[in-house]
């Protein structure tokens, strides 16, 4: 699905050079359930950036699907982000203004998809995540496993292929979190590729191979056998 | 202790956001400086002639001569021997006076001045209350050998000299006679329609051969002043007018037996405190306002003021939302909602004051434009109340504007707004701005849209086409004197040689001023009863010629045809000769003299002298004009006739070719070596028909200049709040980016954010300005279509959305382009 090669992000802010990312080599297939560890400031959040396009790496390369888009302009990463790559935030980043039908149907509306065809979608991804009878809540009203759940009914409800995922339980108690993880779990058993930062050594058990990250390098890969 | 704390936090508030800071401060002060101009120029038009110690009791009356078939003829002005009656028939007067202003010539040692003198009745100190600064002004009135002058009229004739007992020669054409300074008054109040120079005492006997002055009942030349005695009302005076005609007047030679004067004549009193807006009529000495005016202006006033209240408003409660968290902090920390609303009160009204004074530094700066424009001397008047005036104005904007956002933000309850993930703003504030800024749009659009009605009515007028051709033409004027006159046939003869000269005539009239000389003319299949009173004017010879009129049929006045003029003295000796004529078309309609190639050739008779005495005297019609707008286009064109006046005028007319300045002092070298008595005093036709308009000008600059400003404010307003919104939503741009939303999709997203309010304006801006300008524009006979309203309108709201999209776009696109990570870190 996607390789980084010898990939760096630095970032120079009033004359310090801050080296978040350091000859990073990963390489991600396409269905893999894969976590990003490691203590906080070594730069997972970059890396999951720049693996979902939000940011763009300083040097190396990045294939995405074999097409290296390191130095693509922010509008031609935009079209394969919008095609391929759904988020989870920690702090689940719904718009406050707009209610749950909404927030999630906003993943679709940059799409051109007719609006009937959004509102089936919406409602089908809804029942999936078990949050149909909050359609028109807004977020302010949902405790924060609620709010988790839109997210993640927003991140998929696109079709995407890959999803990344910064500490989706960062802010859950461990009953929410569980259940967010098993979400995320049917949703790579259905062939999603999932991408999740996490401190949490249980919630990385979910995942079939974690990578642990110290200081801008990949210090150690480890396999697990599923269970 | 705690003022002083809320004061430092107010302070350091104002610093921390600059750009609210600014943008409220400049935005209020643009608003109060605007809103001073135009207090300054309403109390200015509203004090006329209110300081008179006896302003309640003094009255001015005016004369309206209704004739049927024509559009009644307004005058503020009252013929002579009204005087004598009114003082005989109404014992509730108690004085009065009339007031005449000539511009005699004037000579003092050998030296000539033409100014102003006030001819007026001996009662004229007792009504009104002058200063005497030195000389004995209550009898200076008494000799009719007297003058009394005011202190800027004896500096500019004696210097520093004691002005008392010299000698001052006026030259009234009627009579020349010597005066003795008797009196020296203070200047007179220039927001006065009494305001004079010179006094002197009316000799009626002297006047005789002048009669129309002051003693005929039908002709208009001086203004009669009255005060009522204390307890008199003035409606026992006005409802007794009619009664009060019909003794004292002379029946009218027309209308038949069945009518009465009164029928035609209607008087009224007015108190002088209303004169300067309310008066309407021809015959005025000094410029008048118009009481529309002032209420326009000072509804523009009110509208600025709104528009920049309502920005502070917005502003601060749009700021209100990002301070939540600091004002629930404090309220933890033990703040009352009192505390809370003193300080944030306290910070508007620092802002407010801030503004005030920026806004009276502006006004200091515009008032020399403003007053140029206005033709006024405004001022603020530090020594006096004014400045409490202003700092009320400035408090009760800081409170009307601080108010509300005082109330929201110490609403705020502590529980929900540290609670993360909840906008602190509610729904209602964030709906009531923009209802507010949906307000602020309509009003400037239909600023907009007036000013654009009242600029375009005022070009139209300028342009419109008057009939003749006003350009290159010099006007001599100060003809009608008699040492004019006796030069007349050689000055023109002397100007027709000159090489630039192309044609030279002379008249009565200036083109643009007034003309109310009107006479009875009638057809022989008319009786004399049946008569019409038809406006008359009268030329030189080559006068259509000089003007570029072409003539519809017939010929105008030429020396070397033998054109006459009937003079009156030869009627009543009974002579009888046939006169030439010319006629202009609604004469023709009026008289029924058909088609203008019938019409020549066809006799007319016109009365002559004084009523009663039934002389009249024969034309030919040689002429048919069209109608030309003389006068001003605020009144439809009587029907007129031109007649043949071969040695009087008050004016020679002169086209001419290459350069005007050059011209000129051809002519002004003619005069001075023919004329040496009186100075040179000309104009431009082009430029007396301008002058006309130099006060709706003047308002219509300032109109426009006031609209630009209530705009400028309001956008302000819009950056300020875009910019806020723009922060606001940063995380919501962010999140949408990540879901695939394009630089354009956010830039549309925050655009249409902007325009829904806009548009919404111009759905309440339309028909309000279609309504009130179709309203205004009623009061002009000649006026522009009512569809060019709605062209403006169009033209509104394209303005306001273009101006709308470039103050929001700045910010936009920077929001646009961020990176959404950047929104979506720090959570
Ligand atoms: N925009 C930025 N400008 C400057 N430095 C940055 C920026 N973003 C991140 N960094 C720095 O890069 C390093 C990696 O940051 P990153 O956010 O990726 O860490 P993280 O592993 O996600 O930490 P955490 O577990 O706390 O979320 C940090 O030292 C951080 O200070
Ligand atoms: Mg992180």
């Amino acid at each position: 699905m996607l390789k980084l090669q010898d990939l760096t992000k630095a970032y120079r802010t009033d004359e310090v050079e801050t080296v978040a990312l350091n000859n990073v080599n990963i390489e991600i297939e396409t269905g893999e359930f894969v976590a990003i560890m490691g203590p906080s400031g070594c730069g997972k959040s970059t890396l999951l950036n720049i693996i979902g396009m939000l940011d763009t790496p300083s040097s190396g390369h990045y294939f995405f699907k074999d097409e290296d888009v390191a130095g693509y302009s922010e509008s031609q990463l935009g079209v394969i982000r919008k095609q391929h790559i759904g988020f989870i935030f920690q702090s689940f980043n719904l718009i406050d203004e707009l209610t749950v039908a909404e927030n999630i149907e906003l993943a679709l509306l940059y799409h051109d998809i007719p609006a009937a065809e959004r509102r089936e979608r919406v409602a089908a991804v809804m029942d999936k995540v078990g949050i149909a009878h909050r359609a028109k809540h807004m977020p302010s009203q949902l405790s924060g496993g609620q709010q988790q759940r839109v997210a993640v009914a927003r991140a998929v409800v696109g079709n995407q292929s890959m999803i990344l995922a910064d500490e989706p339980t960062g802010n859950l108690d461990t009953a929410h979190g569980q259940e967010v993880m098993e979400m995320l779990q049917k949703l790579n058993e259905e062939g999603t590729t999932i991408v999740m930062v996490t401190h949490s050594p249980s919630h990385a058990d979910y995942a079939r191979r974690t990578i642990n990250l110290l200081d801008g390098h990949v210090v150690t890969e480890s396999m697990r056998s599923k269970i | 202790m705690l003022l002083n704390n809320y004061l430092i936090s107010a302070w350091r508030n104002i610093f921390k956001h600059k750009l609210f800071s600014a943008i409220n401060i400049f935005g209020l002060a643009i608003g109060l400086a605007a809103c001073i101009l135009i207090a300054l120029f309403v109390r200015d038009e509203l004090s006329y002639d209110k300081f008179w110690s006896k302003a309640d009791q003094i009255y001015r009356t005016h004369i309206t001569f209704s004739v049927p078939g024509r559009d009644p003829m307004g005058m503020v002005m009252t013929p002579g021997p009204v005087i004598h009656a009114f003082k005989k028939d109404f014992p509730q007067i108690e004085y009065a006076s009339r007031i005449a202003r000539l511009k005699p010539t004037i000579i003092i040692n050998n030296q000539y001045f033409v100014d102003d003198i006030s001819l007026v009745d001996e009662d004229f100190i007792n009504i009104f209350d002058l200063e005497p600064v030195t000389g004995d002004l209550s009898t200076a009135l008494k000799s009719l050998s007297n003058i009394a002058l005011t202190e800027k009229l004896a500096k500019k004739y004696f210097g520093t000299d004691n002005a008392i007992g010299k000698v001052i020669t006026i030259d009234f054409d009627s009579y020349k006679r010597d005066y003795k300074v008797a009196a020296v008054i203070k200047d007179m109040a220039k927001n006065s329609q009494v305001n004079a120079d010179a006094l002197v005492a009316i000799d009626e006997p002297a006047w005789k051969d002048q009669d129309w002055m002051f003693d005929a009942w039908f002709s208009t030349n001086s203004h009669l002043f009255f005060s009522l005695n204390k307890g008199s009302d003035i409606k026992s005076i006005n409802s007794s007018m009619p009664e009060f005609i019909d003794r004292n007047f002379p029946k009218l030679p027309f209308g038949g037996s069945g009518t009465k004067t009164s029928d035609f004549v209607y008087m009224n009193a007015m108190n002088i405190k209303d004169l300067h807006l309310k008066a309407k009529g021809d015959g005025e000495y000094h410029e008048i306002g118009d009481m529309n005016t002032v209420i326009i202006f000072s509804t523009v006033a009110i509208l600025i003021l709104i528009i920049a209240a309502i920005n502070f408003m917005n502003l601060s409660t749009a700021r209100a939302s990002s301070r939540a968290k600091e004002v629930s902090l404090r309220k933890v920390l033990g703040a009352s909602r009192k505390d809370l609303i003193i300080q944030f009160l306290g910070e508007s009204i620092l802002i407010t004051a801030l503004g005030m004074i920026m806004a009276i530094v502006l006004v200091e700066f515009a008032l020399p434009l403003y007053n140029e424009i206005l033709g006024k001397n405004l001022s603020i008047d530090y020594a006096s109340t004014d400045l409490v005036y202003v700092t009320c104005l400035a408090i009760f904007v800081g409170l009307l504007g601080g108010s509300y956002p005082a109330f929201i933000l110490s609403h705020f309850r502590p529980s929900e707004t540290l609670k993360a993930n909840k906008s602190a703003e509610s729904n209602a504030s964030i709906k009531l701005r923009s209802i507010l800024v949906i307000v602020q749009f309509a009003v400037s659009i239909t600023l907009f849209v007036s000013t654009a009605v009242v600029y375009g009515q005022m070009l139209y007028a300028k342009n419109m086409d008057l009939g003749y051709d006003k350009e290159n033409i010099l006007a001599v004027k100060e003809v009608y004197r008699d040492i004019v006159l006796k030069k007349l046939p050689l000055l023109v003869d002397e100007i027709r040689r000159m090489p630039n000269a192309i044609s030279v005539t002379w008249s009565n009239f200036m083109p643009e001023s007034g003309n109310n000389n009107n006479t009875l003319v009638r057809t022989g299949d008319q009786a004399m009863e049946d008569a019409i009173l038809i406006g008359n004017r009268e030329i030189g010879y080559d006068y259509f010629k000089t003007y570029k009129v072409p003539l519809i049929a017939g010929r105008e006045y030429r020396i070397e045809r033998g054109d006459k003029e009937i003079l009156t003295d030869d009627l009543r000796k009974g002579l009888k000769y046939t006169g030439s004529i010319i006629v202009n078309e609604s004469a023709l309609r009026r008289l029924g003299l058909g088609s203008a190639e019938n019409a020549i050739g066809k006799m007319v008779f016109i009365s002559k002298g004084n009523p009663g005495e039934n002389l009249e005297a024969t034309y030919e019609v040689i002429g048919v004009v069209p109608d030309i707008h003389f006068d001003s286009l605020k009144t439809t064109i009587r029907p007129e006739i031109y007649d043949l006046s071969p040695s009087y005028g008050s004016v020679i007319s002169a086209r001419f070719s290459g350069s005007s300045v050059a011209f000129t002092e051809q002519v002004r070298k003619l005069w001075e070596q023919e004329i040496p008595s009186i100075p040179f005093n000309y104009d431009f036709i082009s430029a007396a028909v301008a002058k006309q308009y130099n006060a709706e000008q003047g308002q219509a600059t300032m109109f426009a200049a006031f609209s630009c400003l209530a705009i400028l404010v309001a956008c302000l307003g819009l950056y300020g709040l875009a910019s806020y919104t723009a922060e606001r939503r940063t995380k919501e741009i962010g999140i949408r980016k990540v879901m695939g939303a394009s630089v354009f999709d956010v830039v549309k997203l925050l655009i249409w954010q902007f325009s829904k309010p806009v548009l919404i304006a111009n759905l309440i801006a339309w028909p309000v300005s279609f309504f009130t300008m179709t309203l205004w524009l009623e009061s002009f006979v000649y006026r522009i279509e009512g569809f060019f309203i709605l062209g403006f309108c169009l033209l509104a709201a394209i303005t306001a959305l273009i101006i709308a999209w470039s103050t929001v776009a700045g910010n936009s696109m920077r929001v646009a382009r961020a990176n959404p990570i950047k929104a979506l870190r720090y959570e």
